[in-house]
Parts: C-alpha cells; structure tokens; sequence
C-alpha cells in the first residue's frame, strides 16, 4: 500500500470501532484516485482490514456505486423507476441513448460518458432526473439534458465518482 | 380542530435551516437542551412511548417500545440514523437532510441519550454525495457549538456521531442490512433472531431508527407527548411527510396530519390532477405496497387505515398515477427494480423476483401470454411472506393490486400483443414535453 | 434435564416431544424421525435461512417460519406436512428449478442429489416457466480438484460458509448480488484449500464436482466400503465406493471424535496411484543388479534364506510398521523376534521417536474445549489437517489461544502467537517453563518464558501438540506438566505421528526395547539409526523393509544411503517403487489399505477397524500374507497368521494392560539414541541452517505417483529470508543448488519473511531433492547456495 493510501486508510478505521467499517469509504476513496475499484484497491482493502483479498471482492460486487471496471469522465445516471417513468423518463432515455451512441451501462468510445440507468434517486417530484457524478439535475428534458451536455463537454473532467 | 401547522418542515424553503443560527433562531436545540438539563433518558423514552410516535421508516412500529427492548446488561450500545432513502415515490429524507440538517442532529442526540447510546451512526445513501456533504458539515458546526461531542451542551452526555455514506444497495435500508454494511460487509439482512435491540451493531445493543422518526422528537420532547398524541389518529399520530409524485399538478413532499385522506392531500396539497385526467391508481407507501383506486380516495393516510385496505402507509411515498398510465409499465419498472436490488440471498426473492420481472416484462412487450397472467395471479401465494426479509415479499404487492383491479388492461396486452394505451400516451407525452 | 439445558415440550405433526431447549426445529423433527427437507441448513454450520425449502406451519404464527432458524419452545404446535406447507415448498422447488439445466442424465449427482429427491417428495409435477433458462457459466475450472456449474448452483452457500466457517480460508466466495450471484474466488484464482474435497459433499446439487469423479459412475452402481484414512495419523474415518472392484472415490463417513465430518484432500484423492503403471503388480528380484519380475514364492524363497542366514550371525534388522496395519505391525515384530530372534526392529523410519505420550493422553476432541493450545515441531495443518480445523474452531470460535513454538512461522487461518525458538533450544525452554511455573514465577521468565508461563497458567485447559522428535524436549514437556497439573486445570498431549500408523506401530511393538502393548522386555535391539550405522559398516548383512521409505524420510540421508548401498542383502515390501526399494535385492508387491482389512491406531490412540473395499492384483499379497509366508518357510508356519482376524486376538490380548493402566502410571517409553546436536551453521562456507518444513502433498510413495494428487503437489522448493537471498544474489522463483556436507540438492527458491534470518526452510521429503541430503541425525542440517547455480538461473530468468 503506498504511504498515502495507509494514511488514508488509517484515517478512516479511526473513525469508526472496528477497522472493516472502515473498507467501504476506504474503497470509495481509491476508487475516486484511480476511477475505479482496482485489484490494487482490493488489495490493498484486504490488508488494512484483515481480510482475504476473496472477501473484499464479494463485498466491493456487492455495491452499484464500486465500480470494478473503469468509467467515463462524466457518469451519467438516469432514474428509471416508476415516478420518473410517469413523467417521461422513458423518452429522456431514448434521448441520451441516441445522443451518446451507447446502451445501458456503456461507455462513449472516447471514454469521455459513461450512461446508466438506475434506480429509483428519491427525486421524484422534479422527475425525470438524472445524477452526473452523482450530482443531482432535476426535471430534465431532452432539451435540458442537451444543454447540459454541452457544459459537460466544455468543462474540465472532473472526478466522476466523488467520495467524500 | 386547529388548522395543522407544519412541524418538521417548518420554515422549509423560505429559511436556510443549514445555517446553524437560523435553525437557533426558530427554536433548534431547544428540546436538546430541555432534554439533557431537565429529563432523564428514561424520562426521554417514557415521553416518546406516551406520544405514540410510530417509526416513519416504513413497519410503523412503535418508537418508544423500540428503545425500551434493549438490555440493560453494561454492553455498549448503538444508534443509527436511516438514511438510506431509497423506496420507490419517496423522498422525504433527502430532503430533511439537504435542508434541515440540525433537526436530524437534534434528534439524534437526544435519541441517543434516551437509549444511552454511546456513539451513533448516520447512514446515508450513496447516491445522496451532496445531502451527505451538507450534513458534514452541519455535524462540524454542531460539534464546534457543542451540540455533539463531549459534555453536550454543558451535560454530562457526551456522543460522537459517525457519518456512513452508502455506496448503492437499496436493501441496506432494511435494518439488519445496514448494519452488515456498516460493518463493512455485503449488504446482506441477518436472519432473526437476534434482533438488533439484542445483537446489533457489532453484536452490540442497537436501535435503528429513521430521519424522519428522529426528527419527531425534538418536537414530542419540546411540546410534550400529549401535544404530539393529538396530531391525526390516536393509534398512530403525528405530523407526516407524504412525498407525493407522478400525475399530481404539484409534486412534492408535503407534511399533513396523520390520517389524512388521501383525497385531500391530492387536491388541497398536491394540486389535483392535470385538467381532464381521471385517477387511475395510487401507490399510497412506496414501490413495497399496493396499490389503492378511485374508490379509495377517503381512506386516512395513517399506518393502521392503509393496512385495513390490504395496503401500507410505508415511508410515504405516495405516487399517482391517471388514465394515461399503463399500469403494466408502472408494475414492470417497480418488479424490475426488486429484481435489481434482491441481494440474492433467499431462493423467492432471487429467483421468484427475476421470474416475475421477466413474465411482466414480456406482457408489456405485447409478448405475453395468458399462462404468464395465470402464473402472476398465484405467485402472491409463495413469493410474498416466504422470504428472510421484507423486499422479497415487497415483489407482488403492487402488481397482484392492479392485476385484480384491471384486469382486461392485462389481458389486452396479451390479445392486442401491446399497449392499448401506447398511442394515447404518445400523444400525452407531445403535450407534456 | 440434558446437559443442564432445560426440556422444552412441543408438538410436531402431533407427536409430543420433549428436547432440551436451544434446539433448533428441523434438529427436534429429525429426532423424532419426521423429515424437514434442507439446503442450506447443515448441522455443521451456523444456520443461515436462505433457500426457504424447510417452512414449516407454527401455530399462532400468521407467516410460515423456517425450520433451520426457529428454536422450541414450550408449548410450540408444529405442521410440517400441512397443504400450506407444501404450496411453500412446492414454490420454493419452483423458484429453484426455474433456471436449474435439470442436465440431471449427465450430472455426477444424480442419484444422491437432494434437488432431484426433494422435487419428488414436494416439488411440482411440472415446470411453468415458457421462457429460456437463465445461462450461467458451466465446467468452471474452480481450482486444481473441483469444477463448477454455476447454473446447477441453487445458492445455498454451504461452501462459500464451509470455507468461512470451518476451514477459516476465506476465499470462497459469492460475487455480485441477486440472481447474477456467482460463486467465486478472488480475481478467478484457483480455489485451492486442502478441504476442497468436501465441498463436493456438502453440496446439495450437483454445482461443485469433483474433478477425481466427474462422469465416472453412478453413485447406485457404487460398492461401499468402511474405511479409514491412513495418509496422516488422525485416522479420519471415511468411506471407499468402487465399481467393478476398481476405487471410483472416497467419502466422508462422520465420526464426531476423529473427523467431525470432514476429511482433507490429500486422504479424499490419494487412490489413483494404485492404478498406475508405476504400482507395483508383482514381486521383483535384482538379478545383476536390475529389479525383474519374480514369482511370489520365489522371492519368499530368497528372502526367508537371507534373513535366515544373517539371523543366525544375528546380523539382521527389520525398519517398518508405520504404514502397516496394526496386526501386520505385530507381525513384523513377530518375524524379528518370534522367527528370527532379533529385537533390531523399529518402526522409526523418520526422525520421530515417539508416537505416543507418556501421561496426559488426550483425544482430538480434547481440542474443541481447550484454552490454550502449545504446538511445537508438528505442523498441523500440512501434517494433521483434519485435527488443524479442530484447532481453528477453538481459536476462532470459542477463544482458545493458539502458541506456536519453533524456529519458523507456520501457516495460520486463525490468530496464533509465534515463538521463535531456535532449532535445538525448544527442550531447554521447556525446562525454564517447567522451572518458572513450579515456583509460581511465570512473570519472571526470561525473554518468552514470561509469555508463556503466565499464558499457561492462566489456562483453563491446556492441549500441547508436538511431533515427538526431541526426547529431552518431550521429557520437559512431561515435568512441565506435572506441574501445571497441579493448577486442577486439565492438560492433554497429542503426538502426530510421522506415519499414518505411527502410534500403532509404537504399540504393536515395532520397537527394539518394548513388545506389543508397551511391554518391556528388559533387553534393546538396535534402533533404526544403530541398524543403518551397523549395516553401513557392513556389521548387519541383511535388512526387511515394510511400509517404510527411509532412504527418503531418514534425517541421516548421507547415513541411510551409504547403509541401503552397503548391506549384502535388502528385502523391501512397498506398493509403488520408492528410493528405498530402488536399493533392494528383493522388492514384495505389497497391497493398499484398500485392499485388504485390519486395525490402525491415530494419533490419539484410538484403534479404528478398516475393512476391503477392493481386491488386490492377483500377484499383489497383503503384508500379512508376506509375513506369514515368511515365517513358513524359515521354518515357524505356527507363528505368523496371514488372517487380520487371528492376529488381532493375539495383538489385542497383549495390549489390553497398557489400555485399562491408571492413567498416572506411564507408558514405558521407546529406547532413543543419544542426541545429535544441531550442525552449526559457522561450520560450513557461508552456511545456513537447514530446517525441513513438511507439506500435506510432499511423500515419496502414493503421493509421488498419484496423478489425482499431481496438481496439487509442488516442486522443491526452499524458502530464505529476504536478506540472506539478497546477501547470495538469490531472486525469487530462480532454482538454485543448496550444497551441504553430505549432499547437494536443486531447488527453487523462494523469499518470506517468516523465515528467521541465517536459516532456509526446505521442502521436505521430495524425492526430486531429498532434504535429508543436507540433514543429520538431529533432523536438521547446514548448507550453502552454490553461487554457479545462481547465475546460471539468473541467465536463465533474463
């Protein structure tokens, strides 16, 4: 584990009573540092808790929001549950779909969007909404979603999955 | 009766309740004060049992009999605020802790005085990055003020809150779940017993309680049990937050007496209906329950008259839906987000949920058949109340409700091998885009 | 009242009972024979709820409750066979079958899978589902013994939780959630746990197979026969199915005190080598110095004329027993001192002295309640591992302390304490304990002796576990304990035997100075060392060899070598060929285990029947049968029966004084040599301590030759500490030569920091590199790296 990483890690076991609590902030954390929940991250996870590397890998595949494989700059999560769906969800998924070129779960050839669609995000009364890096957009239309688009593509890329 | 006041979404959007001041100046931390100066724990617990304040998290169980459970046996003992809104319809707690954050600190810290808690957990959903960001700091400002940490408040009660953030697993609301992932682990409801009062949080005593039940009891500790006890039905009052979404003029969360009918949070809250539109079906408790109708408009929105309708108050998600709706889309996107979020773990759930995802599913292609509808007609009898935990027996609810209501609007599907409302409802989403 | 524990009473499907309160439902109906259908539950495991197969019907209970999480209670009306229940499990058999490949025709488990059988007796006559099968991947390689079909897989999690909660492995697994589960282990790497084997067992369905049996039989057309494992010494007991007279697989066969259930891969898969070419099929004789096929009685024939001849100059030995029957152990000390009338016999093959304790006995179940657990020399998890998950349950689950004494840290699933003891130093470190606790002054003891000595004395229970190599070590122990006996606390001392029959041998009387049942004899033979010494010398001329191979396993290698190649006449009785009868002039096919029937005693002293599961090859003769016809034709045909049956009688008369003794008189203990002293490093250019490490699959008999085993079995190896490789320029994973006084050996290297500095653990009994090459008496050894071999694979890796 690289001294920084252990820093980290040791930071978060203290807050809480016992050391594993720690590991899901823990991966979050190096998943925001490399985009992803690496192997080293699953390693690295084991060790600072005292567990098997196996152990870890059941637990990170557990959670939608640990990513095993690497996203796009801009991670775009569209609800797809029931309030949203009555109030146009539906389209505003076909909309991105075609925009982007991708399906559910893919990735824009240049890695710059990756698209999901997820589930209920307790938004439901400014619906259809979307999360961008798990910021919230409300009440999005094709149209506010193009809009939005464009200020994605013109700013720098962020963090496309924030810890903390 | 006195015209019902807004009580824990009192200044909601017109005040900055994240601003500690604004919250001091409209009486916050008062009842923490009063608590902690003037009341023993039990004195705490007594009041909250008096008021019949019942858990705002979804089972409505008493609040007051929840903490008088744990043991009195010296072990440490644990509080966790829930924070993992993630019902289908419901979005109450999203925003208590976006807006009103100190009421939730508020309530924890007498909460875990009353049960004598001696560190207590705030679990937010992972997908809430910037409510969990506002509560942050929220807690960084209580703890400078003296809120939380050591000797609150000038007492000899001291109380260090943890802030867990979620990372995607709608299952980790159910209790004995987040508990395992505070804990670090997958997900995964524990099988009971032992419940959590015995064995909770790391084996130890634990109370799980939601936001919203915590934000209760500031007000039921300031204003006293009696007061509270008035508010709505006897047997389960209170002020409610009904987050009410889909078909109504106003969506949004709207906070009522206890017991009021659902008629009237639709027109004199939510707006009515769009001009023209006729109510089709409500989901009166998030995406677990069943679905009430027309006929039902009357029925009091309290734990104890939604379940003499074969339905549930829930967490208060209250979504309507008119005639434009097809209620075979509505019933496949609520079956195939259980079928997401099953954790895997009991055979019905796991595999009784992906089944009946994969039968609506092919119903609202226009490729079902009248063998799936027969099949989804019995499923209720072993798929519901066979499981370890309630998500799986949350599957069949809402669609066995609409399947006995509408039936024909099934049977279409399969005869016409579509949606006999799809033309209709492009032309409703023209007009609403 | 049962165990203190309260009677609680119920009723189940109208049968009143009464069982002690705690009792879990599905456990309370089983006692009462009525059958609550499981999947996940199992009597092992905590329970964990998951497939829903065993509702049953609570009266006063609105929902169906699950039988393998409820426990009695007063008063409790059960329903297992109500219609309500039956739509329950009717559901759940639905659920499950939904996505199953029902591929049953080709399925290992068909016919003894509780999927198949319980769709029978509950499940629905036919399936609802109209739309294709979810796919899952199939004949997942999941390691080096199993294979696994996800889509057979019901997620039941009796493996993931068998390799959580009895192996404390941790590296089975369930990835992802919901019905995508899968299970798994860690980035695809190999499931590679020495229990694996029994996952196949508990596995409900067919989803974990074994790769030994896969598409070998039906179990129906499977005979079965009682048996018990002889690979180590805890004598698990297991069952062996054939078809057609030919070992198909092993199994488990449940007895709570030795295996709790459970058996190790090593004992589950070592069988196949008897159908190779290499297993011996008939006896061999040197002629001009090259082994070639001889009959039966022509082999007697020589053999009985040598020994007969060297007895008579009273020049003859006789090594083995440890791998024999107990009744064939007695024979061969019959034939050395009834036919031949020698004592020179011994079991002692290895550097193990003692197979038993001389006081204290305990039992494996002696394990489960102790509060400290004190190992030192044995390795229990590559030299007992059925014993080890005892060790593992006690420390993980009811808080034993786990202390491990000696120079390297051994593999640990649970959390142990190491003490580093030097190789050579363990005995005095047992003296100063025995000396500190005596004197009520555990908190003075030097360096860890303090440790220990408070961590001894506060223990409720203490079980000490040694390999009964260190006689002075051994004879401390014994003082030590005295005195903590003192304490009223209860001690107990396991010895795992080098050989699987080790502690039966030890009491058959395989050794020069006690007969059968310990008793003494008042005069000594020759131990195996002075046997070997005198034969190197040329003062023995003819040596028998059963069951033994210590060309491979004797400590002294330079010694036994130089014995084996001087000796004027060697007789070996082995299954396969080893590097012992490699030297010899006559080689005995001898029989399995398998084949034939008798006793063995494990570890604990425990004297388990075995029986025959199949027929040997026709020219293939049990080591009774050798014996016997050995006693006939030197002329004694009274004196050795080749019937188990009638050797048993003798045996079992003649041990029953040391069974029934008091338990504070000592058993007479084996003569032993004078110690060697441990060779100093100093002595030698650039010299490191040489320290033997054993490993489950190491062995040079079936071991070496079975290929089910093959996968699983590593190349030599020996393992530095990352300053000393680094010191001589060794990198990992490059081989390299250790050169010692009597030998050299080529090995791969590899680094760890579990090794103490100036010493290297070496793979031990390898016939590719034998480590007692490098070893003396002492059972350690010196050596150094040959620095040619170092740049040469330096060459090679770049």
């Amino acid at each position: 584990m690289s001294p920084e990483r252990r820093r980290k890690a040791e930071e978060l076991a203290a807050r809480y009573p016992r050391r594993q609590s720690a590991l899901i902030p823990f991966l979050q954390y190096c998943q925001e540092q490399d985009g992803f929940v690496t192997r080293q991250a699953i390693r690295d996870g084991a060790e600072m808790c005292g567990l098997t590397e196996a152990e870890v890998e059941s637990i990170a595949s557990f959670y939608t929001l640990l990513f095993r494989q690497s996203v796009g700059k801009h991670l775009i999560q569209v609800c797809r549950t029931l309030s949203c769906m009555l109030r146009g969800a539906g389209e505003l998924q076909e909309h991105i779909r075609r925009r982007l070129g991708v399906r559910n779960g893919e990735t824009t050839p240049d890695g710059l969007f990756t698209y999901e669609e997820v589930e209920c995000l307790a938004a439901c009364d400014r619906a259809p909404c979307l999360q961008h890096n798990l910021m919230f957009h409300y009440n999005v239309t094709p149209d506010e979603f193009d809009r939005l688009l464009e200020t994605w593509r013109a700013s720098r890329p962020a963090v496309s999955l924030p810890a903390e | 009766m006195a015209p019902f006041e807004p009580v824990l979404t009192r200044g909601l959007g017109r005040l900055d309740l994240t601003d500690l001041s604004v919250y001091e100046a409209q009486g916050g931390f008062g009842a923490l004060r009063k608590a902690l100066r003037d009341m023993t724990p039990e004195a705490v617990v007594n009041e909250v049992s008096a008021s019949n304040l019942r858990g705002r998290g979804g089972a409505g169980f008493p609040t007051g009999r929840k903490w008088s459970f744990l043991p009195n046996d010296g072990r440490p003992r644990y509080l966790v605020c829930n924070c993992d809104e993630a019902e289908p319809g419901t979005f109450k707690d999203h925003m208590l802790l976006e807006q009103t954050p100190f009421q939730i600190i508020e309530g924890l810290v007498i909460s875990a005085y009353a049960i004598r808690a001696e560190r207590a957990f705030m679990y937010i959903r992972g997908e809430f990055l910037e409510g969990y960001r506002i509560f942050r700091r929220a807690l960084e400002t209580a703890r400078e003020r003296g809120y939380v940490g050591p000797r609150i408040a000038g007492s000899d009660f001291s109380l260090d809150i943890v802030v867990h953030r979620g990372a995607g697993a709608y299952i980790c609301g159910e209790e004995t779940a987040m508990l395992e992932s505070i804990e670090g682990k997958r997900g995964e409801p524990r099988l009971k017993p032992p419940f959590p009062a015995n064995a909770g949080l790391y084996g130890m005593p634990t109370v799980v309680n939601n936001v919203e039940t915590l934000c209760c009891v500031p007000h039921i500790v300031e204003r006293g049990a009696q007061w509270f006890s008035s508010i709505g039905p006897p047997k389960c009052p209170g002020p409610k937050i009904i987050s009410v979404s889909g078909h109504v003029r106003k969506p949004g969360n709207y906070e009522v007496p206890m017991g009021i009918p659902a008629g009237q949070l639709i027109e004199e809250y939510a707006g009515g209906l769009e001009p023209g539109r006729r109510l089709k079906a409500i989901q009166p408790g998030g995406g677990s329950s069943a679905a009430i109708f027309e006929e039902d408009l009357d029925t009091g929105l309290d734990f104890d008259s939604l379940a003499a309708k074969g339905t549930m108050l829930g967490s208060g998600g209250f979504v309507v839906m008119d005639d434009r709706t097809c209620l075979v889309r509505a019933a496949l996107t609520l079956v195939r987000f259980f079928e997401h979020e099953s954790c895997g773990q009991c055979t019905p759930c796991r595999e009784g949920g992906q089944w009946v995802a994969r039968m609506v599913g092919r119903l609202e292609a226009g490729e079902g058949s009248n063998a799936d509808l027969a099949i989804l007609r019995t499923l209720n009898r072993t798929l519901t109340g066979t499981n370890l935990c309630p998500l799986g027996d949350s599957i069949m609810p809402f669609l066995s409700s609409v399947l006995r209501r509408f039936p024909e609007e099934f049977e279409t599907h399969v005869t016409q091998a579509g949606c006999p409302l799809a033309a209709e409802q492009a032309v409703a989403a023209g007009a609403g885009a | 009242m049962t165990n203190g524990r309260r009677m609680v009473r119920l009723t189940i499907d109208g049968t009143s009972l009464e069982v002690p309160e705690g009792t879990l439902l599905v456990e309370a109906a089983k006692s009462i024979g009525v059958h609550i259908p499981v999947y996940c539950y199992h009597p092992k495991m905590d329970p964990a709820g998951l497939c829903r197969i065993c509702l049953v019907e609570i009266e006063k209970m609105p929902k169906l409750q699950i039988a393998c999480n409820t426990q009695v209670a007063e008063g409790m009306v059960v329903h297992t066979a109500s219609s309500r229940v039956a739509e329950g499990r009717r559901g759940v058999l639905e659920f499950l079958l939904l996505n199953h490949p029902l591929d049953c025709p080709i399925c290992d488990k068909g016919g003894e899978c509780d999927l198949q059988d319980f769709t029978l007796t509950y499940g629905p006559g036919a399936s609802r589902l109209t739309e294709p099968k979810l796919h899952k991947p199939k004949a997942v390689d999941l390691g080096p013994t199993i294979v696994l079909d996800e889509e057979r897989c019901i997620l039941c999690r009796r493996c993931t939780r068998f390799d959580n909660e009895i192996t404390h492995e941790r590296r089975l697994i369930v990835v992802e959630r919901g019905h995508r589960s899968l299970i798994g282990t860690a980035d695809g790497k190999p499931y590679t746990s020495y229990f694996s084997g029994n996952t196949t067992e508990i596995c409900p369905v067919g989803a974990l197979t074994s790769k030994a049996y896969r598409f070998r039989s039906r179990p129906w057309d499977l005979s079965h026969a009682d048996s018990v494992c002889t690979q180590c010494s805890v004598g698990c007991n297991y069952r062996i199915d054939s078809r057609f007279g030919r070992i198909m697989r092993t199994y488990t066969r449940e007895n709570p005190a030795v295996d709790d259930g459970w058996i190790c891969d090593r004992g589950r898969y070592t069988f196949n080598y008897l159908y190779e070419p290499s297993r011996l099929r008939q006896p061999l004789i040197a002629v001009d110095g090259e082994l070639k096929a001889a009959t039966f009685d022509e082999a007697i024939a020589l053999t009985a004329e040598k020994l007969g001849r060297a007895a008579q100059a009273r020049r003859v030995g006789i090594i083995g027993g440890g791998r024999l029957s107990d009744e064939e152990a007695f024979a061969l000390q019959l034939l050395a001192r009834d036919v031949l009338g020698s004592d020179n016999i011994d079991y002692r093959a290895s550097a193990q002295k003692y197979a038993s304790p001389p006081r204290y006995e305990a039992r494996l179940a002696d394990i489960d309640d102790a509060s400290l657990i004190l190992i030192f020399g044995a390795v229990t998890p590559e030299q007992a591992p059925i014993a080890d998950l005892r060790i593992r349950r006690a420390v993980a689950r009811r808080h034993a302390r786990l202390l491990f004494v000696g120079p390297f840290v051994p593999p640990a699933f649970v959390p142990s304490r190491h003490v580093p003891y030097a190789p050579g130093e363990i005995a005095p470190l047992m003296r100063a304990l025995a000396d500190v606790v005596h004197h009520g002054r555990e908190e003075q003891g030097e360096g860890f002796v303090a440790e220990i000595a408070q961590a001894l004395a506060q223990a409720e229970k203490i079980i000490a576990i040694h390999n009964g190599r260190d006689p002075q070590a051994v004879e401390a122990l014994d003082a030590l304990l005295d005195r903590l006996a003192q304490y009223d606390h209860p001690v107990g001392v396991l010895v795992v035997g080098a050989a699987g029959n080790a502690r039966g041998a030890e009491a058959a009387g395989c050794v020069p100075n006690l007969g059968p049942g310990y008793a003494p004899l008042g005069r000594t033979g020759m131990t195996t060392a002075r046997m070997l010494d005198a034969a190197a010398r040329g003062e023995i001329d003819a040596l028998f060899i059963a069951g033994a191979n210590p060309a491979l396993t004797f400590p002294d290698g330079a010694l036994v070598r130089r014995a084996l190649e001087r000796v004027e006449f060697l007789a070996v009785s082995e299954q396969v060929m080893t590097e012992t009868a490699a030297y010899a002039d006559v080689v005995f096919a001898a029989a399995s285990f398998a084949e034939k029937s008798g006793h063995v005693t494990n570890l604990e002293g425990r004297q388990q029947p075995f029986h025959q599961a199949v027929e040997p090859p026709v020219q293939v003769a049990t080591d009774a049968q050798i014996l016997a016809a050995l006693a006939h034709a030197l002329g004694k045909p009274w004196v050795i029966s080749a019937e188990p049956a009638v050797l048993f009688s003798q045996l079992e008369k003649m041990q029953r004084p040391a069974r029934t003794r008091s338990s504070r008189d000592p058993l007479p203990r084996p003569c032993v040599d004078d110690p060697v002293p441990v060779p100093d490093p100093a002595s030698w250019p650039d010299g490191l301590t040489v320290i033997p490490i054993p490993h489950l699959y190491a062995g040079g008999g079936a071991a070496a030759h079975d290929p089910g085993l093959a996968p699983m079995r590593p190349q030599p190896f020996a393992v530095f500490h990352p300053q000393d490789a680094q010191q001589r320029g060794v990198a990992d994973g490059t081989r390299v030569r250790l050169r010692g006084p009597g030998g050299e050996i080529e090995v791969q290297a590899r680094t760890g920091d579990h090794v103490p500095p100036g010493s290297v653990l070496v793979l031990a009994d390898m016939p590719e590199a034998p480590v007692n090459k490098l070893t003396n008496a002492s059972g350690y050894g010196v050596a150094c790296v040959d620095a040619a071999t170092v740049t040469a694979s330096q060459e090679l890796s770049a």
